[in-house]
């Protein structure tokens, strides 16, 4: 097998492992529903929300936390979620219907996002919150409010492209938002159309790991909203945004090990990790490394809710290096987050079944096929690496020692690979067996799945702990009535 | 020593014997390469100079301005240099941890661009990575840049291969140590020196020091990231060895407090990694041996670096009246008052009115009549007694009446007899409807 094998094993919270320790329910469930198929765990978002309502106690701030809808196309995790004091981001019309659906109210729905005139539309006649990418589309919105005679729409200004002085933070380049030095004219199609809309507050989103680029954002968006109240408006609002991101590896050590036999396969010193060589963004040029990693940090310990801690906690440097989160507090302002991968970790998995497995005559690694798609598990379109959890058909099957396998999926198509990874079992998997993709919930689950060579799309189901045992129904029968059963059950997270 | 530019004192610094009381070798002379004597700094005062010395004039005939990916010394010595040719130079980094050196750079004048972080949402078929695009911007037409590329440039070597190397033969009376210790960070420094040792001596061990996988040493790269440098060759190195931090500070501080050298925290890792080894294999050896390592930069950089790892190395002692002394008794029974009473109370003109909040959000909104001092402030002026006299009943304010509670109970025990706290704070206050203003 060359070498130690170089595992990448999922961080598991108590839920999901309980849940893999569950072959007599997961074995079941696929046979009946096929493979592959998606469970959520609707009581571990609740459980997370508390977590992130945690640090915004810890810095007395007050202010909604949206989930990110587009994360996971989820019935029962949006219902449950209804049942908490959490809101809902809403990206497109058809969201923006579930989640009117699934019990949110409009003052607990903010609509985001590149947006139709249907969708402009719903949005303002259920008056929900509307974060306003350009003034353009702010002249649009008002338009439709006075043609339809509609309640004055609460909007927040999306803004982009920060500045620093001093040291220069450089940002990727976003399609989204108005840039913080045309505010002003954003300002000004505010006051025109003051009849129509209310400004609320300023909003971000940056898609990048870098805290400090976003302690930069939240600097600029104070600044504009300093100037908002010097023209006599009243916002109230700082909506961050999301990209808190999530921990998914369990070992640290792991993740360096994996890295620096990565970084030695691509320049030649060990046996290739990776089917046909890929170096996921490495490569060779004469024996020196070059390009950049092209993977998600996965073992990340400054994820989710500490990330939210740790950027309140920045000094902003161009207000004598305060604190963010005093400074949102002392003026008076609401902070908004919309997390969605950070708000599903540990909250769904995805199962797929063993069909092949083959021994390559001249040796190597297996070659294991599952009943699934690569883009049934997204983890590596979004450069996870994380290794599958073996949830074997017969419990009594003596288990040999570990092996080197590729997972490929089941289309006709030489690129169907689950992972361009060669990934290390402790076990050699069996057809019929299960392979578990832990934490597949935030954006892994549904977001990239197709339909390709009329193959299925994975079944949904929602699953639940009862009295010492699992419980599940299809995602769509799933309602906050659902579990627990009797009534007065304490849903948590309400507030 | 009379020189015409300060360029001329780069170079020929001192070899110096640690006592080996310090280290507790037997049988091996440890040296230190005191390169933290060079005028600007560091051990990259040489290759910043070997890298630009003549371009500079060329430069400054075309205006162009001075470019490097650095985040710390390199940086620092050309910044010096481009500044001494009437250059502008612009640093581009995403490595540059260290609060003080960003400063050190603004001011002396350097352009500092960080690169933006990796995205969270990832597209793995984007291949063009931060450093790609720099390279671009490099070579556009019409742009005039002098790029000195210290991780590719082999007049970074050479400044060794032609200073630093031949130096210490010399001053070991002509022959090379037996071991050389060195930090690999563009590894110039290492390969220059190891390969003029090895001419005199191809017996000599070269050790190379890398900083632990997820740890961060200033100015040491990790052993991935060494593999990104193209002046790095695994070939020079008869070993490479990790050093943590933790370790690297350990070595700092003995160079600092027993030696009488005021190392960083890199040269502080060469001697911990110079050490470790030596002990390991002087057991193998009855003669008398010589090991060199190499004492990069100083220590006064690297305050708040050793700060977060270290805070009890800056122990101070407890000041008086300070909120921190209060009990949580204390504090929940601190005088408060609520926003209809405060009003009431603020009617009669008798409190004077304490913002306690930073003056940015005071002058955004606060209650009308109030005065600002901002909390930091505030805890100074009580350190030195009570700043209000005891006859002026006071009101103090913050957000959410949680540091007022402190401070009102900090103020009553110190003997002020009618100080009380705003209960729920501003945004009680604004909740409650009550009036506030912008001047």
């Amino acid at each position: 097998m060359g070498g130690q094998p170089l595992y990448l094993a999922p961080r598991l919270g108590d839920r999901l492992r309980s849940l893999l320790a569950s072959p007599e329910l997961l074995h079941p469930l696929t046979d009946a529903l096929g493979s592959p198929l998606n469970v959520v765990v609707p009581d571990q978002l609740a459980a997370n929300l508390e977590q992130f309502r945690a640090v915004y106690d810890r810095h007395h701030l007050s202010g909604q936390v949206l989930f990110a809808h587009k994360a996971n196309r989820s019935s029962a995790l949006l219902r449950r979620l209804a049942a908490t004091d959490a809101g809902v981001d809403v990206a497109s019309l058809g969201e923006l219907q579930h989640a009117l659906g699934a019990g949110f109210t409009p003052d607990r729905i903010t609509a985001t996002g590149p947006k139709n005139p249907e969708f402009l539309w719903l949005a303002a006649r259920t008056s929900v919150t509307v974060a306003v990418d350009s003034p353009a589309e702010l002249v649009q919105l008002a338009m439709l409010v006075r043609k339809f005679a509609l309640p004055r729409a609460c909007v927040l200004f999306r803004l982009a492209g920060f500045e620093t002085s001093g040291v220069r933070v450089l940002s990727r380049r976003s399609r989204f938002g108005t840039p913080v030095k045309e505010w002003a004219g954003l300002l000004d199609a505010v006051e025109r159309h003051s009849d129509a809309v209310e400004p609320v507050g300023a909003a971000y989103h940056l898609d990048t790991t870098s805290l400090t680029e976003k302690a930069t954002a939240l600097e600029g968006c104070l600044r504009v909203l300093e100037e908002c109240r010097s023209r006599g408006l009243r916002p109230s609002t700082v909506d961050i945004g999301g990209g808190f991101g999530v921990d998914y590896l369990a070992d640290g050590e792991q993740w360096e090990r994996y890295t620096t036999g990565l970084t030695a396969a691509v320049l030649g010193t060990r046996p290739p990790l990776t089917w046909g060589g890929h170096g996921y963004g490495l490569r060779n040029e004469s024996g020196t490394l070059r390009g950049s990693l092209a993977l998600y940090p996965a073992h990340r310990p400054l994820a989710g809710p500490r990330y939210l801690d740790g950027l309140l906690g920045h000094p902003a440097a161009s207000f004598d290096g305060r604190p963010l989160a005093a400074l949102l507090l002392e003026h008076l302002y609401d902070l908004r987050i919309e997390p969605g991968r950070a708000l599903l970790d540990q909250c769904g998995l995805t199962l797929a079944k063993v069909l092949e497995v083959r021994e390559p005559e001249n040796g190597g690694e297996l070659l294991v096929r599952l009943a699934a798609k690569a883009d049934d598990v997204a983890l590596e379109e979004h450069g996870v690496l994380m290794d599958p959890v073996v949830v074997p058909r017969d419990p009594k099957r003596a288990a040999a020692g570990p092996v080197a396998v590729h997972l490929f999926g089941t289309l006709c198509l030489e690129t169907d690979l689950i992972t361009r990874r060669t990934v290390f079992l402790p076990h050699r998997p069996e057809p019929g067996d299960l392979l578990a993709f832990a934490n597949t919930a935030g954006y892994c689950m549904d977001f990239h799945a197709t339909r390709a060579q009329r193959q299925p799309v994975a079944r949904k189901v929602a699953a639940w702990q009862e009295d010492g045992a699992w419980r599940w129904c299809l995602d769509d029968q799933y309602w906050p009535t659902t579990s627990g059963g009797a009534p007065g059950y304490d849903m948590g997270g309400a507030q | 020593m009379r020189y015409d530019s300060i360029t001329e004192a780069i170079g020929n610094t001192p070899l110096v014997r640690i006592d080996p009381a310090v280290h507790g070798l037997e049988h091996i002379d440890l040296y230190a390469k005191l390169e933290l004597l060079n005028p600007f700094g560091s051990v990259k005062d040489r290759a910043a100079w070997n890298m630009t010395g003549l371009r500079l004039a060329d430069a400054a005939e075309h205006g162009s301005q001075v470019v490097e990916l650095s985040s710390g010394n390199t940086a620092k010595a050309l910044a010096v240099l481009a500044g001494m040719h009437g250059l502008a130079f612009k640093s581009v980094t995403n490595r540059m941890r260290v609060p003080e050196i960003k400063d050190l750079l603004l001011l002396l004048g350097a352009e500092i661009e960080e690169l933006p972080g990796q995205s969270e949402c990832l597209d793995p078929t984007a291949t063009d990575d931060p450093l790609t695009l720099f390279h671009r911007s490099l070579s556009e037409p019409g742009s005039a840049y002098l790029h000195t590329d210290q991780y590719f440039n082999p007049r970074n070597t050479e400044a060794h291969l032609t200073g630093t190397g031949p130096e210490i033969v010399k001053d070991l009376d002509g022959r090379a140590p037996d071991w050389f210790i060195a930090c690999v960070g563009t590894a110039g420094s290492s390969t220059g020196v190891a390969r003029v040792l090895r001419e005199h001596d191809p017996a000599v061990q070269v050790v190379g020091l890398v900083a632990a996988k997820s740890d961060f040493i200033p100015g040491i790269r990790t052993i991935d990231e060494a593999h990104q440098v193209g002046l790095f060759d695994p070939g020079t190195y008869d070993s490479i060895e990790a050093v943590n931090s933790d370790e690297a500070i350990e070595g700092m501080l003995t160079l600092n407090r027993r030696c009488g050298i005021l190392a960083g925290p890199t040269g502080g890792a060469a001697y911990f990694g110079a050490v470790r080894r030596l002990k390991a294999v002087e057991a193998d050896t009855a003669e008398r041996r010589s090991a060199v390592f190499i004492v990069c930069d100083r220590v006064e950089s690297y305050v708040s670096y050793v700060r977060q790892r270290r805070p009890d190395l800056f122990g101070r002692p407890r000041r008086a009246n300070s909120p921190a002394d209060l009990t949580d008794a204390e504090v929940r029974t601190a005088p408060a008052i609520g926003v209809t009473q405060a009003r009431t109370w603020i009617g009669t003109g008798a409190p004077l009115v304490v913002d306690l909040r930073s003056p940015y959000a005071f002058a955004a909104l606060h209650i009308d009549g109030s005065v600002n001092i901002v909390d930091e402030l505030f805890e100074e002026l009580v350190h030195g007694g009570l700043p209000f006299s005891r006859t002026r009943p006071v009101l103090l304010a913050c957000p959410v009446g949680e540091k007022s509670a402190r401070y009102a109970a900090l103020l009553t025990r110190m003997g002020h007899p009618d100080v009380r706290s705003l209960a729920g704070g501003i945004i009680a206050w604004r909740d409650a409807g009550a009036p506030l203003v912008r001047d």
